[in-house]
């Protein structure tokens, strides 16, 4: 069977993410059984995370997979293990994939070219967070009415844009799905070269609703980044660069990968608005990785989903 | 300001010689003024209000973007209203306010409240610079967007520096997205430990010294930072022969404007020798080879125009000795007319050039005045180049009294001062219907 790493969406082009966005359905429905029954899924997070972690651990195990996490702590991660004898090690003890969670951009990467077993990118540094920017599609799509209404919609990416890796896969995923995107932050959270992705690049969500924005796309901006040398304060954030109630009314959607800063990016009643699909794409998560873990492994043909 | 445009009568300003560089006058013409405009120039213009401008010259109302006027927090000092009235005297018609007060305008409510009471007390037109960095320490930024909202025109480091270029870099990022040129007072801290130059005048009479490396230092990294981000960056108080050239590199590569001040153009560090307080400033004053750097740069137009860094100080604060005084000089009052004894009459620096530095050129800065065409706003300066003053402690309008040029005699008066169409300071009698 033929096995594939997943590392970014840069190589994934529409009618691929329409097939994994359509497997993802199938298992959402209950249509496929434990197609990864006897597999072997190895779970390296070398970083804390929560929704992530779970939401592939229930990935696995609802298509039939053994799972086995490894944690930073009580692990030979936290005796100074490197990455590539940890993944090498996960590979001759039988995994049928590893799932990593890295905090430098290009382990997945790295990783994949020592291992025979597929690396699926679980969010790498600055790097790189495909699955995210997959559930989030599948959110979207769902909360659209398909995939086909993807084309054309406005999508405004707001926030810390220089340090998320959910943007490096959100933008080209988002794009190949013929979303108009759009990016909102100050130069300081930007690239120096705004146009490195060749995007229009807006100063506040006022703008990015006069721009037309469908989707405003919330980041989370580290906290350690909230008062200082990038960002003034908190208030003069949520000012400019937060989504508030008033901004809502008119048809307008709201998505966050989280975790959420209450009062900074997005305000508190705003994650509770209906037209917040926060919680949706939470729930996308699972039915997606299982997708992904389906596909690197073989156990799913692309063709045939 | 203290002004009601639609109260403002028509004026007329009759046979002044016009030397405008921006649109290009140079001649005897008459001007009418009327709603606060230019309305007419031309020849034989007539009105029922009319100021006799004949052996006068009239210019477009000087502009100085770089005022401290020690409010609030030094009000002993310098008030808006003193401040005004010293800029109004020399001919300036617009200023740029510093935020190094007590406390720093470093909070969109001290900018809120200096531009009302800007509107209240200030007879020119006076736009308010936020700090660049929270209480000007250089490491956190201050809310730049809430800021110009509040009314900031542009954000400084002026008094200080910064001394981080990763702070500074990020500041620079920031206020583009902001949408605020920023001012920057280029100073190395760990090199400029000094008092006065390091060079021979400050050597032989035992002061420390802080060299010419700490502004050139600071200047190239500005500059370099000012280039790769894209940020409207003006470098003010330019002072040394090796800042000019660099500044003179960077200008077509970069978002970048320059000034330097009367006191760097016309006097040097011979002064040291005093041993005066009252002769202390920052940047210190530069050997002559640094000073006539700095001419020919302002001459050339490496340097965009001059900003007088007017720097008010209690007495209590000069009369020190050197290393004891506080630095800065007096500038609005004397600006002109030290410019145009020692640069214009010494044959240095023409007439027009010194126009357009003072007027035209920090006008398009600032984005008003600077200008004497039809339908622009009437910012307007006679000066009678003829007349030769005493520089008089006792005569000066500031509240302070620390200028370098006291007990000097200099030429070129400023006899009327015009903004926004109402005689803000004149001393013709035209304000009260006095044909003079």
């Amino acid at each position: 069977m033929e096995t594939r790493s997943f590392l970014s969406l840069e190589d994934t082009n529409r009618e691929e993410l329409k097939d994994i966005l359509d497997l993802a359905a199938a298992f959402a429905n209950g249509r496929l059984r434990d197609p990864l029954i006897s597999r072997t899924v190895c779970l390296a997070f070398f970083e804390a995370s929560t929704r992530t972690a779970v939401s592939f651990e229930l990935a696995a195990r609802r298509s039939g997979a053994h799972v086995i996490t490894l944690s930073e702590k009580g692990s030979a991660i936290s005796k100074g293990e490197s990455l590539i004898d940890t993944v090498v090690t996960l590979d001759s003890l039988g995994a049928d994939a590893i799932v990593l969670r890295h905090p430098a951009a290009g382990a997945a990467a790295l990783a994949s070219r020592h291992t025979t077993a597929p690396i699926i990118n679980a969010g790498d540094g600055c790097g790189q967070h495909p699955t995210q920017a997959l559930l989030d599609l599948y959110a979207l799509s769902d909360a659209l009415g398909g995939f086909e209404e993807l084309a054309g919609r406005r999508v405004a990416i707001v926030g810390d844009i220089l340090h998320s890796r959910v943007a490096r896969s959100v933008i080209p995923g988002f794009v190949r799905a013929g979303i108009e995107v759009s990016l909102v932050a100050p130069r300081t959270l930007l690239p120096l070269d705004t146009e490195a992705w060749g995007l229009p690049v807006l100063s506040s969500v006022d703008e990015a609703m006069e721009w037309g924005a469908d989707v405003l796309y919330m980041l989370r901006l580290q906290k350690e980044r909230m008062t200082g040398a990038r960002v003034p304060s908190v208030a003069e954030y949520s000012r400019f660069y937060g989504v508030a109630q008033h901004h809502l009314g008119n048809g307008v959607l709201v998505m966050h990968p989280g975790p959420v800063n209450r009062g900074v990016e997005i305000s508190g009643e705003v994650v509770l608005d209906a037209s917040s699909l926060i919680s949706d794409q939470v729930a996308s998560g699972v039915c997606v990785r299982s997708a992904v873990l389906a596909l690197s492994t073989g156990a799913v043909q692309r063709a045939a989903a | 300001m203290i002004r009601d445009s639609a109260a403002t009568p028509e004026l007329v300003i009759r046979r002044a010689h016009v030397l405008d560089p921006s649109t290009g006058l140079d001649s005897i013409l008459d001007v009418r003024i009327s709603s606060d405009k230019i309305l007419e120039i031309g020849e034989g213009l007539r009105g029922t209000r009319e100021v006799d401008a004949d052996g006068l010259h009239l210019f477009p109302g000087f502009v100085d973007v770089h005022a401290h006027w020690r409010t609030p927090g030094r009000e002993d000092e310098e008030t808006i209203e003193s401040g005004s009235a010293a800029a109004a005297a020399g001919g300036f018609t617009g200023v740029v306010m510093m935020p190094n007060t007590d406390p720093i305008v470093d909070r969109p409510v001290v900018v809120s409240g200096l531009v009302r009471r800007v509107d209240l007390e200030s007879r020119v037109r006076a736009r308010v610079s936020a700090a660049l960095h929270v209480g000007l320490a250089g490491a956190r930024l201050t809310e730049m967007r809430l800021l110009k909202e509040a009314g900031a025109f542009c954000v400084s480091d002026d008094g200080l520096g910064t001394a981080s270029a990763g702070v500074l870099r990020n500041g620079m990022l920031y206020a583009r997205s902001a949408g605020l040129p920023v001012i920057l007072h280029c100073e190395d801290h760990t090199l400029a430990t000094g008092v006065v130059h390091d060079g021979v005048a400050g050597s032989l009479v035992g002061l420390p010294g802080s060299p010419a490396s700490a502004e050139d230092t600071a200047t190239a990294t500005a500059l370099v930072l000012a280039a790769e981000t894209g940020a409207k960056v003006h470098i003010t108080h330019v002072s040394t022969a090796l800042s000019v050239a660099l500044v003179g590199f960077f200008r077509d590569g970069a978002d970048v404007t320059a000034d330097t001040t009367p006191h760097h153009l016309t006097l040097t560090d011979e002064l040291v020798s005093t041993l005066e307080g009252l002769y202390r400033v920052n940047p210190p004053l530069r050997p002559d080879g640094d000073r006539c750097g700095v001419e020919a740069a302002l001459r050339d137009g490496v340097l965009d125009f001059v900003a007088t860094d007017h720097a008010p100080h209690a007495s209590e604060e000069k009369e020190l000795p050197m290393e004891e005084a506080a630095p800065g000089f007096l500038g609005h009052e004397t600006a002109f007319a030290a410019l145009y004894t020692d640069l214009v009459l010494g044959g240095r620096l023409s007439l027009a050039r010194l126009v357009e530095a003072m007027s035209c050129a920090p006008g398009r800065w600032v984005g008003e005045g600077g200008s004497l065409g039809v339908g622009a706003v009437a910012d307007l300066t006679l000066v009678d180049l003829s007349e030769r003053w005493a520089v008089d402690r006792d005569a000066l309008i500031s509240r302070s009294s620390n200028s370098p040029y006291l007990g000097r005699a200099l030429s070129g008066r400023v006899v009327t001062t015009i903004v926004g169409g109402e005689l803000i300071h004149d001393t013709t009698g035209a304000k009260f219907g006095v044909r003079a």
